[in-house]
């Protein structure tokens, strides 16, 4: 076990390694620089003061040069200053990672405790009136973007009530009911989606475990209904489903651009898509890394969670 | 008792309408409350000689003073509605060749050091790039307004003086504009990327770049009783839906800056009592055609082009009624410089559609284009759905008399520079007027070889004129010239243009003394004097 995880940590090296060189080069090539975006708001261009400027940010030196720069500081746990407002780079990122967490473990928790008991509801019940409802929810779901969502939300509350949530971000160290106040409708509009995949793997996994000779047999015993469901069966049919969460999650903490948006949520993904637009390459490389690293854990960590659900499986041996 | 009740009746409607006829008398401001605002976006950084955009101006001008600025009570922005600021009097000295300020000397920065003359020469020393300048701004787009300050002289630790090449009366208007507050000598100008040591009513709490700028009352502010408000946060919303509903919703009390006619009906519809403001915006939208990239060098295609674009359509189509003809000058009344009306009737474009895209047709024949060799071009445009909207309607147009016209998106954050180095063929863009003065529009946008000049358009004749424009003391002899250089202007195509565009704010009531100054939108964010009725 330990050999693979070892293995699997490698592995996750080269590949952040691999995922560096994309964004450091994908990056350049966009067009315009940083320095392009300074004159931008200035509305001209000084080809002397813009060299001077390249020079003094160093991005006048070659890609490589510029490369291996960057790597050093990432392995010195430095990840530089930001060229747009000339800060460290983690006193940016830092205050928006736990809002994109919040923001993406509600909407996990969100879809896992809706998902999860109507997929195994609609399995049981299959081909029933209930079966149909809730499969026709789900493809709502699914059909249904959550920024659209969470606009639709937002417009409904302000013409029924004359209130939305908050539109500055509140900490929740400061006021916790205001701050779940403010995330309770993000989350559902991003969690409803997920939920709706959710509750659609779980119905199919669950559909070929409940005609598992075992399943038929504790049946046969007169086990108790919730006991061959909730133990037997979703223990075995919850393989696939624990996957799509993991991906879930990767996907929430860099894929949450439209809905931090609409919801005007101090996150990681609204700040780098400015990020990106301003060509803050400290901001945007160090982010993307940090995305990258987070699914390469979550995956990691749903591999690791295989062993504990079905012994059967062993990493590390032949 | 009949004739007595009748007579009651009347006196008491007498009454009613009298009382109804009186103008409501002024409320007595209140001190106290946070006042939220929703800006047109984020600021790329606080430091208003740096930028270009209102985002910058509008959100670090209740951090700063100027020297002199545009009385925030009066619609329109003159030479006459300049009122003292750091600078208790003014004069002008030596036939408008020296412009010397006297200082107050009860000022002090937000840190709490003093105000001097140093200040102010170190900052406008710094912006007309002076040789032995203390301090240098990484960008400095208005440069040019400066070009004709020989020497800023402190002689006295409260008195400085503007030397001048000539004279030139609008150094002053330039000196009152949102881009010309005073910085403090003391901190290094780097640091206003991401705070502000000012001397304004408001001083910075904190700014969280991307998501709000917040002040607070400054208590030791130099006009007595100002400001009213305990603070302002201004915070930024991308989202043009969200923007709406949090104003509808009550959560800010103002919003509305670059929203367009359809954004701000929508808003108001959705809560009544919100107060609606409409003014010009000293903003207009203007044609570039490119005078150094072939077949755009023959005036023929450039007349074909300018021809092609009727006005009229622009207003009713992608403007929806939101805008006013005119020339390089904002147009009279809300402008002071502008156009005649009559001139403005006679101005390419704006004659009879159909009889002008024949001449257009006839120009681009004469030029070699037509049916079987159309003029084949692309109309360069920022992304931003305020742009994009004309620039497509201009598209139509063109294909109108024959030209084949594609429509090229170009990413915002790199419009300008690409602008600035003529990489494009005819662009559709917007320009946005410091001042409603001639110096301040004619050398950054038309002067040869002006970094902001983007058409490349360049003329002798038109250098000298406006050279000539700037130091006449007459107004009305100078407002003769300015005419004359305007319509000029628009003949030769130097960058047409098609009409200059609204502004538009919504306020809840209680928000009071809020200002829409009728020819500019730089000029007006002081904000000590708002106050909220809460």
């Amino acid at each position: 076990m330990r050999a693979y995880v070892v293995k699997r940590l490698l592995i996750a090296g080269v590949t952040l390694l691999g995922m560096s060189v994309l964004i450091f080069v994908l990056m350049r090539l966009a067009p315009g620089n940083i320095t392009d975006i300074i004159f931008e708001s200035a509305g001209y261009v000084d080809e002397a003061d813009r060299k001077r400027l390249e020079a003094e940010l160093g991005i006048d030196k070659p890609v490589a040069v510029q490369y291996t720069r960057w790597l050093g500081e990432i392995v010195r746990g430095e990840l530089g200053k930001s060229y747009r407002y000339d800060l460290p780079a983690w006193q940016i990122i830092r205050p928006r990672l736990p809002v994109t967490l919040e923001l993406a473990v509600l909407a996990l928790a969100f879809s896992v405790l809706l998902g999860v008991p109507t997929g195994v509801i609609s399995a049981i019940r299959q081909d029933r009136p209930l079966d149909y409802l809730l499969r026709v929810l789900s493809l709502a779901g699914l059909s249904m973007p959550s920024f659209w969502l969470g606009m639709i939300v937002i417009l409904l509350l302000v013409r029924s009530l004359g209130w939305i949530p908050s539109m500055t971000y509140v900490s929740p160290f400061d006021n916790l009911g205001a701050n779940l106040f403010q995330f309770v409708l993000p989350a559902l509009a991003v969690g409803y989606r997920s939920s709706a995949l959710i509750m659609r793997i779980t119905r199919s996994a669950m559909l070929e475990v409940l005609r598992e000779d075992y399943i038929r047999t504790a049946w046969a015993k007169g086990q108790r209904e919730a006991l061959v469901v909730w133990r037997h069966a979703l223990k075995n049919a919850s393989l696939p489903v624990i996957t799509l969460i993991g991906i879930e999650f990767a996907f929430l903490i860099g894929g949450l651009i439209v809905t931090e948006t609409v919801f005007n949520l101090p996150g990681v993904a609204r700040y780098l898509v400015d990020a990106i637009q301003v060509r803050d390459y400290p901001i945007v490389q160090n982010l993307v890394m940090l995305i990258a690293v987070v699914v390469v854990l979550a995956n990691l960590t749903v591999d690791l969670l295989y062993t504990w659900l079905d012994p059967r499986i062993k990493y590390g041996k032949a | 008792m009949k004739r007595f009740r009748i007579a009651a009746a009347l006196w008491v409607a007498v009454g009613v309408t009298a009382l109804a006829a009186v103008p409501a008398t002024a409320q007595t401001p209140k001190y106290g409350g946070i006042l939220v605002s929703s800006p047109i976006g984020a600021p790329p950084s606080l430091s208003p000689h740096e930028e270009a955009t209102i985002g910058t101006v509008q959100q670090a001008s209740p951090c700063f003073n100027n020297l002199v600025y545009f009385d925030a009570g009066k619609k329109q922005e003159t030479a006459d509605t300049i009122v003292p600021e750091l600078a208790e009097k003014w004069s002008w000295q030596d036939n408008y060749r020296n412009l010397v300020f006297f200082l107050r000397k009860d000022v002090r920065w937000h840190d709490g050091k003093p105000f001097t003359a140093q200040d102010v020469k170190y900052t406008f020393d710094m912006v007309r790039g002076a040789p032995d300048a203390k301090g240098k701004l990484r960008v400095n787009p208005r440069k040019l307004w400066y070009e004709n300050v020989e020497a800023v002289e402190a002689p006295e630790s409260h008195t400085v003086v503007f030397r001048l090449k000539r004279p030139q009366p609008s150094l002053l208007p330039m000196l009152a504009s949102g881009y010309s507050p005073v910085y403090p000598a003391h901190v290094p100008v780097a640091e206003f990327k991401t705070r502000c040591v000012g001397t304004g009513p408001f001083k910075l709490k904190e700014y969280k770049p991307g998501e709000y700028v917040e002040y607070v009352k400054n208590p030791d502010y130099f006009v007595k009783g100002r400001p009213y408000l305990d603070g302002i946060k201004f915070v930024i919303i991308r989202d043009r839906s969200t923007q709406i509903a949090a104003l509808q919703a009550g959560q800010l009390d103002e919003a509305g800056s670059g929203w367009n006619q359809a954004n701000a009906e929508t808003a108001k519809a959705g809560a009544p009592k919100l107060s609606m403001l409409v003014a010009e915006s000293g903003v207009n939208d203007n044609v570039l055609v490119n005078f150094k990239r072939p077949p755009f060098t023959d005036p023929r295609v450039r007349r074909a082009i300018n021809l092609a674009l009727d006005r009229k359509a622009y207003v009713v189509g992608p403007r929806q009624g939101a805008a006013t003809f005119g020339g390089a000058m904002l147009p009279r009344p809300a402008g002071v410089w502008g156009l005649p009306a009559a001139e403005v009737a006679k101005l390419p474009g704006m004659g009879d559609a159909a009889r002008q895209k024949a001449e257009a047709r006839k120009l681009l024949a004469e030029a070699g284009f037509g049916p079987g060799n159309p003029l084949k071009l692309t109309v360069s445009t920022r992304a931003i759905a305020l742009y994009v909207d004309t620039a497509s309607w201009m598209v139509d147009q063109l294909q109108r008399v024959g030209i084949d016209a594609t429509l090229e998106q170009i990413e915002t954050g790199v419009w300008h520079p690409k602008m600035t180095r003529l990489e494009y063929q005819v662009a559709l863009n917007l320009t946005g007027l410091g001042i409603d003065d001639p110096d301040a529009n004619f050398f950054e946008n038309f002067k040869c070889g002006s970094p902001r000049n983007y058409s490349g358009y360049c003329s002798e004749e038109i250098d000298r004129l406006v050279a000539e424009q700037s130091q006449v003391l007459d107004r009305a002899k100078r407002a003769k010239l300015v005419h004359e250089i305007d319509a000029k202007l628009q003949l030769d195509g130097a960058r047409p243009i098609l009409g200059w565009g609204r502004q538009y704010s919504l306020h809840w009531p209680h928000v009071k003394n809020w200002v829409q100054h009728n020819n500019s939108i730089y000029n007006q964010s002081r904000m000590q004097d708002v106050w909220l009725d809460k």
